[in-house]
């Protein structure tokens, strides 16, 4: 006897918001390539379902100024070009970043403390160096982000930045830059759907348009809370599918801070024999880790092997393909 | 929306002139059709209060229009009644026509909105519900007894026991070794024309209730136990008192068991307080040295004080009173009783016992008549105890069809959830801020305390009352949750409870690195200092309220419901007894229903050991009530620490949990917050 | 469909009987509302509304086992879509794949790694779970000296791969009472593939192409009718996009709709559409997340499989419990001996706040974990989880006392009542009252510097 399945579909009552980041000079920006994301109406490429009408997209992370802290295998790689933000840009881009995430680490005030002013004068540099839009953080002191974020976003108004971190305790300041300059705000909040959720509601009370904000859930790395984040995104993505207008913000993850922060990646020596070849293994990570949030809806990754990303990319292509 | 109307001036295009007349004053003004009937009395210099600032939020400018054409814009806090008699909000109300208007004296509406404390503490009506009838288990039978003699020679206590059956039906009579010492005596010196005190040894469930609540085994004919025998004819009087232990206060009712009459009430301070707020700090004093005693004896001195208050007002012997119901939270019970409470407090939380036995008050050092027993309500885990059993039985919940919530919010917050056929319990910790504690001037609800705030949403400018109207001494938990509304609906603090620091007023300012809004100013209503309410005190009340709507989002779904399936609720307690409802929803303390569905129930638990006191059947029913609760242990349930995190928000994160909220918000929105400093 | 515990209750004899072990009727039917306890408890119930309670209680998704003691693949038995509304609860087996083309010693390398593989992880050992062999070379005899090759080894589960059901029949009783899987039954050979399956009582995978799910239905309702109930699905479906619709209908169809023909586990194949081993990982991490059941992997690499072990662990953890960090002692901003060090509980949210305050203060601190059992602060002072004793141990036992060469120990404010217990617990020590809230730890710190 033939038995015959119906095919199991939900039917979602909303779905993502569409965020373009990136202004091209007819909008009233310098940008030659711009990024839209979200618009998702079903659970990640479920294409019998619904629509997934753009595809996540990789944003390549670079400093200011060469990285303390990162892994050796990273420098390796990278070679001399982290001296150079603009070459670094440039070269991200030759090797396939949809966008540049560029973190302002050299204006922490316990690195090299550099001025807002000088800040904003590297993200025109960059900005000048290459045409895909630009995600900028801050060095990552509240204070400190909140100054030299304001710089930045009057500086390059227009641009439509993504600019953060707006965190539960500070948010006003750079969600306000953002109204004024025509940015967009990351909103990160602590592996927690309600007070992400929280967040965007603050941030749009203050007259922030709602396809201005990024939701950053916060990244665990494989290992250290993925499955959390994963959990999180998850929840996020049904309730915005359920039409919760307030958690239909797209989703952006730095996994590859994270992940090259976990010791599998970072550390060579001393570390047991069945974790295999370090340089190998800490590229696994990262792509493990930024593919397993896709599968859970991410939409921007933030990343920093060249080669993860490449894989990364592939594994989008192949999710997208109808 | 624009709640708020536009006045005439310019707008309206007839500029048809009509005569307002206001009384008592007897003003008059004419003014174009269209104008506010607010700006009217402004412009006739009658004086109408707008604590609100005019958004129709308050309803303290209501007024009578005896004639003439008005149109309403919104008749929020009026009733159609009320709005068919004339009455309508000044603030909310155009002049279409000639009017005449009655404004009433100020004290006359702040007494309607004054918070029903004086109706509660009155007498408790009789009779009670309809549920409990009065058939004490202590009863006094009077009897006149025919003498012995040669031809009859039977014993005292069987000839007095052989008259209590014959006109009383009372089965098997027992009496202790004491009461049988005196017995010679007093039957004798009374020349055998005698009352005998009785009590019943075992509760019982009538029938009905019996197959109601699907329970069985609570039935039980116990003996009938002889306390004492007074001379002659006493039936009239039968004194027993009940007593509510609370952690922060203590209350007791003297009842005349004979006719279920309330003759006096008393209450005081639980003198453990020396030894910690809270119900965890007392058991980690119980755990040192004598800690466990000393507290057992101030609770002990705190209720002998009350019965001597009462004693001396009601010029009784304390002799002469023969019952004493006690109900109280677990740890309270247990220090009364003298329970070590050390593994209430530890996990997995279990209480020495749950039903403790009746006990003679001397035993306990309770001075009333030494075969007087002791019973407590009894409990049913180590959060939820004798008080909330009492007040489930009070509020009536256990025979009711609706869903019913009933909360007792203290330090703890209590919570049941049911009706007739299950009942579910939690309990969350709130923190005391609701009565006051852990926030910067915060007090007990005392004459002296603001106990209702309204603040301007164009000015940003505080109108407080106060219990008793004296001079601002502090805010006690009506008035922090007024206030914390009212910050959150004018827009002084932010959805998360973090006040805007770029608003143009004096009111807010910062303080050590914190926030603060100056709820009252030195001078201000005679006030001494300034009271102001902190961004950490906002926290504290927010955390507060989140913690007790988790447990009502934990308990429903634990039983499969939503909160829209909750049909009344049932608030319990001190606290709920200043509660504005309406403010309560604004924070996203209660569920948002109409306010007709959620009621006071009073101080639940001494009604709770009153109605044992005074009915058999209401003593049995308090241990079914115990047997068939069902004990959720938050801490045991991941889901309370996801609702706790959504409930920390104002009202709530999901907004659609509070339409109302919703609307009203939506509404001050339009009209645009606050002025923001240039 | 899942009753809710008012549902159970309104069946049960409703006499708070306590017999069953619970309190009340209601506590009892809402422990079987999340299947934490069986019906039998219940001396009372009638047989009626175990009938009925039964019948809404049976696994939607069957639970299957492969091989026998060792290391058994145990998969099925799912409740949820999605972790987070309850729990993942039977981990997919990773398995490799060598093909009987290979010659002995590359066969026996790949098994012999596959068998001694280990590597901890947050105190348990993670292994691979079987071997996959497949009869690429259509001779029986090539087939049955790789499964002697495979089969000598330790105790593997084993998957054995041949459409060929005489020759599955003739390798069995080499394997048989390991429980191999048997891959697999399809259209064409699948009355005769029952048959093997039953003769050695051998869970059987079923295969159809390019995802056509009435054609697997179809299937394993003949095959069930066979009288072979042990199944696992193959939907054929091998691109990333193709497997995950598939294998999320299957899941859904068997959930939502209770609907047995697709109730079964699944097995898939990420290397076949993958072009590079890393690639293949990106494919098996999917398969991970999404519903796999057995993942027969193509390459065997420490550096590949060790990330896939992890994110099984990851998204097989229970969500429900709650989420703890290790009690220990962590640096910030690299500390050194006259750094302050404060104490907190181990609920990782309390951790996490807390660390990521120290972190943005800039000032280089120790910050002590003490195992409050996954409590907050507050909480776990009202339990007596975070009271004196526990501070002393976590000081004494948790190796800080080698780190820093003072005596000044940084409590949360809200347990500031414990200070003076705290000083008499540890004597020399001088106990300091942070601030209530972690958001003020930045000011403190910085005035502790000052």
């Amino acid at each position: 006897m033939p038995v015959t399945v119906e095919t199991p579909t939900e039917k979602w009552a909303g779905k993502v918001r569409e965020i373009t980041l990136g202004a091209t000079a007819a909008e009233g920006g310098t940008r030659t390539s711009t990024v839209t994301v979200g618009g998702e109406g079903t659970m990640p490429f479920l294409h019998f379902e619904g629509e997934t009408p753009h595809r996540p997209v990789v944003a390549i992370e670079i400093y200011d100024i060469a990285p303390q802290d990162w892994s050796p295998i990273l420098m390796d790689y990278w070679g001399d070009v982290v001296n150079d933000v603009v070459a670094w840009a440039k070269k991200a881009v030759e090797l396939g970043a949809d966008a540049i995430a560029l973190t302002l680490r050299g204006a922490h005030p316990e690195v090299n403390d550099r001025s807002p002013e000088d800040s904003a004068r590297v993200v025109k540099d960059v900005l000048a160096a290459v045409g895909v839009p630009l995600i900028v953080y801050g060095p990552g002191a509240p204070d400190k982000d909140n100054e030299v974020l304001v710089a930045v976003a009057e500086a390059t108004a227009g641009e439509r930045l993504a600019l953060g971190l707006c965190e539960q305790n500070n948010y006003r300041t750079i969600a306000a830059a953002c109204m004024g300059s025509g940015h967009i705000a990351v909103a990160r909040a602590p592996i927690d759907v309600n007070i992400q959720k929280q967040l965007n509601i603050l941030i749009s009370d203050m007259g922030l348009p709602l396809d201005r904000i990024l939701m950053d859930p916060t990244t665990g790395a494989l290992g250290y809370g993925l499955e959390y984040t994963y959990s999180v995104m998850e929840r996020l993505r049904l309730a915005a599918l359920q039409g919760d207008a307030m958690t239909q913000q797209p989703m952006i993850c730095t996994a590859g801070h994270e992940a090259w922060r976990a010791k599998e990646s970072k550390v060579g020596e001393g570390v047991p024999e069945a974790w295999g070849d370090w340089k190998e293994r800490g590229i696994a990570w990262e792509t493990v880790t930024a593919t397993s949030l896709i599968e859970a809806g991410a939409d921007i990754l933030v990343m920093r092997h060249p080669e993860a990303v490449a894989i990364v990319k592939k594994t989008i292509d192949q999710l997208v393909a109808k | 929306m624009d709640t708020r109307l536009p006045s005439g001036n310019g707008q309206v295009r007839e500029a048809r002139r009509c005569a307002v007349v206001f009384k008592p004053s007897g003003r008059v003004i004419e003014v174009p059709a269209g104008t506010l009937l607010l700006d009217a009395a402004r412009q006739a210099g009658v004086s109408i209060e707008t604590p609100c600032g005019g958004y129709g939020r308050c309803g303290r400018c209501r007024v009578l229009v005896e004639s003439g054409d008005v149109a309403r814009r919104d008749t929020y806090h009026l009733t159609a009644d009320e709005v068919a008699q004339g009455h309508a909000l000044a603030c909310q109300t155009q002049v279409q026509g000639s009017l005449t208007v009655f404004v009433e004296p100020r004290e006359a509406i702040s007494r309607r909105y004054r918070p029903q404390e004086e109706a509660r503490a009155a007498q408790i009506a009789l009779p009670l519900d309809g549920s409990f009838i009065c058939q004490p288990s202590l009863r006094k039978l009077h009897v006149a007894v025919e003498g012995p003699s040669m031809e009859d020679n039977t014993n005292d206590f069987d000839r007095l026991g052989r008259d209590l059956v014959r006109e009383y039906g009372v089965p098997r009579l027992r009496a202790d070794l004491p009461v049988l010492r005196t017995l010679a005596a007093d039957v004798r010196s009374a020349n055998w024309d005698v009352t005998a005190v009785v009590d019943d040894e075992e509760p019982q469930l009538p029938q009905q209730w019996e197959e109601e609540m699907g329970e069985t085994g609570v039935h039980m004919e116990g003996p009938t136990r002889l306390l004492a025998v007074e001379p002659g004819d006493t039936t009239g009087r039968a004194l027993g008192v009940a007593v509510d232990i609370g952690t922060t206060t203590v209350v007791v009712y003297l009842v005349n068991t004979a006719n279920a009459q309330v003759l006096d009430t008393a209450s005081a301070y639980n003198a453990q307080i020396s030894c910690g707020d809270d119900v965890i700090s007392r058991i980690i004093y119980s755990q040192r040295g004598d800690g466990l005693n000393h507290l057992r004896k101030l609770v002990t001195d705190t209720i002998n004080g009350l019965l001597d208050e009462l004693a001396k007002r009601n010029g009784i012997e304390l002799r002469d009173i023969y019952e004493m119901s006690v109900a109280g939270n677990t740890t309270m019970t247990h220090l009364f009783l003298g329970l070590n409470p050390k593994y209430v407090r530890e996990a997995p939380y279990i209480p020495t016992v749950n039903l403790p036995p009746a006990v003679l008050a001397a035993d306990l050092g309770i001075p009333i008549h030494p075969q007087a027993r002791v019973k407590c309500a009894p409990g049913v885990g180590s959060y939820v105890g004798g008080d909330i059993t009492a007040g489930v039985l009070s509020s009536g919940m256990f025979r009711t069809d609706k869903l019913t919530l009933f909360i007792d919010v203290g330090t703890n917050g209590e919570i049941v959830l049911g009706n007739k056929e299950w009942l579910i319990t939690c309990a969350c910790s709130a923190g005391p801020a609701f009565e006051g504690g852990g926030v910067k001037d915060g007090m007990r609800a005392i004459p002296g305390a603001v106990q209702e705030v309204w603040i301007n949403s164009e000015t940003l400018e505080p109108t407080c009352r106060t219990i008793g109207d004296l001079p601002p001494q502090g805010i006690c938990g009506s008035g922090l949750l007024g206030a914390l509304a009212e910050m959150f609906i004018s827009g002084i603090i932010d959805k998360g409870g973090r006040m805007r620091r770029d608003l143009d007023t004096p009111r807010v300012r910062i303080a050590n690195n914190i926030a603060e809004y100056v709820l009252v100013k030195a001078g201000e209503q005679g006030a001494k200092r300034d009271i102001v309410l902190t961004e950490a005190d906002i926290n504290n009340l927010l955390r507060a309220k989140g913690a007790i709507y988790a447990g009502f989002s934990v308990l429903v779904r634990s039983v499969g419901l939503t909160m829209a399936d909750v049909e009344q609720v049932m608030i319990a307690g001190a606290f709920g007894q200043h509660i504005h409802i309406e403010k309560a929803i604004q924070i996203g303390l209660l569920p948002d229903m109409p306010w007709d569905r959620i009621k006071y129930v009073g101080n639940s638990s001494a009604l709770g050991a009153y109605f044992a006191l005074v009915c058999r059947e209401a003593r049995a029913a308090l241990q079914a009530v115990a047997r068939k609760m069902t004990y959720l242990e938050l801490s045991a349930d991941n889901s309370f620490m996801d609702e706790y995190t959504r409930a920390l928000f104002l009202p709530h994160t999901d907004i659609n949990e509070f339409p109302s909220v919703g609307r009203l918000l939506e509404q001050t929105r339009q009209k645009g917050t606050a002025a923001v400093k240039a | 469909m899942a009753l809710t515990g008012l549902q159970i209750y309104k069946l049960l004899p409703k006499t708070n009987c306590k017999e069953c072990g619970v309190p009340t009727c209601l506590a009892f039917a809402m422990k079987l509302a999340t299947k934490s306890a069986e019906l039998s408890a219940c001396p009372y119930v009638t047989e009626e509304a175990k009938n009925e309670l039964e019948a809404a209680s049976a696994p939607p998704v069957r639970l299957v086992s492969i091989g026998a003691d060792g290391r058994k693949i145990e998969v099925g038995n799912e409740t949820v879509l999605y972790r987070h509304d309850k729990t993942f609860y039977h981990q997919p087996g990773l398995v490799v794949r060598v093909k009987d083309t290979q010659s002995a010693d590359e066969i026996k390398a790949v098994a012999d790694a596959v068998c001694g593989y280990c590597v901890e992880r947050v105190g348990l050992s993670l292994n691979v779970d079987g071997v996959a062999i497949e009869n690429a070379s259509g001779d029986t005899s090539a087939f049955a000296k790789a499964i002697e090759v495979v089969g000598s080894n330790a105790n593997v589960a084993l998957v054995l791969m041949s459409s060929v059901p005489a020759t599955l029949d003739t390798v069995m009783p080499m394997v048989a009472d390991r429980r191999p899987l048997l891959y697999a039954a399809d259209a064409g050979n699948w009355q005769a593939m029952a048959e093997v399956a039953r003769k050695y009582k051998s869970p059987l995978a079923v295969k159809v192409d390019c995802g056509d799910l009435s054609a697997l239905a179809t299937l394993t309702e003949d095959i069930t009718k066979a009288g072979v109930t042990d199944l696992m699905l193959d939907p054929g479906t091998r691109s990333m996009v193709d497997s995950l619709q598939a294998m999320t209908k299957i899941r859904r169809l068997a959930l939502r709709k209770n609907f047995r023909p697709l109730g079964f586990p699944m097995i898939s194949f990420p290397g076949e559409g993958a072009s590079s081993p890393l690639e293949e990982v990106a494919a098996a991490s999917q398969h991970i997340a999404k519903y796999g059941g057995v993942i027969v992997l193509d390459h065997f690499d420490p550096t590949l499989i060790y990330p896939l072990l992890t994110l099984r662990q990851n998204i097989y953890t229970d969500p429900q419990k709650p989420i703890q960090v290790k009690p220990d002692v962590y640096p910030i901003h690299e500390p050194d001996a006259n750094s302050p060090l404060l104490i907190t509980t181990n609920f990782s949210l309390t951790y996490f706040t807390v660390a990521g305050e120290v972190e943005a203060s800039g000032v280089p601190a120790w910050l002590l974990i003490a195992d409050s059992e996954g409590l907050s602060v507050l909480t776990a002072w009202a339990a007596g989880k975070f009271d004196a004793e526990k501070i002393k141990k976590a000081v004494q036992t948790s190796g800080i006392l080698d780190k820093i060469a003072h005596k000044r120990l940084i409590i949360p404010g809200y347990v500031a009542g414990m200070s003076g217990e705290i000083e008499e617990e540890l004597p020399g020590w001088e106990i300091r009252v942070g601030p209530r809230e972690a958001v003020d730890l930045s000011s403190y710190l910085k005035s502790l510097r000052s």
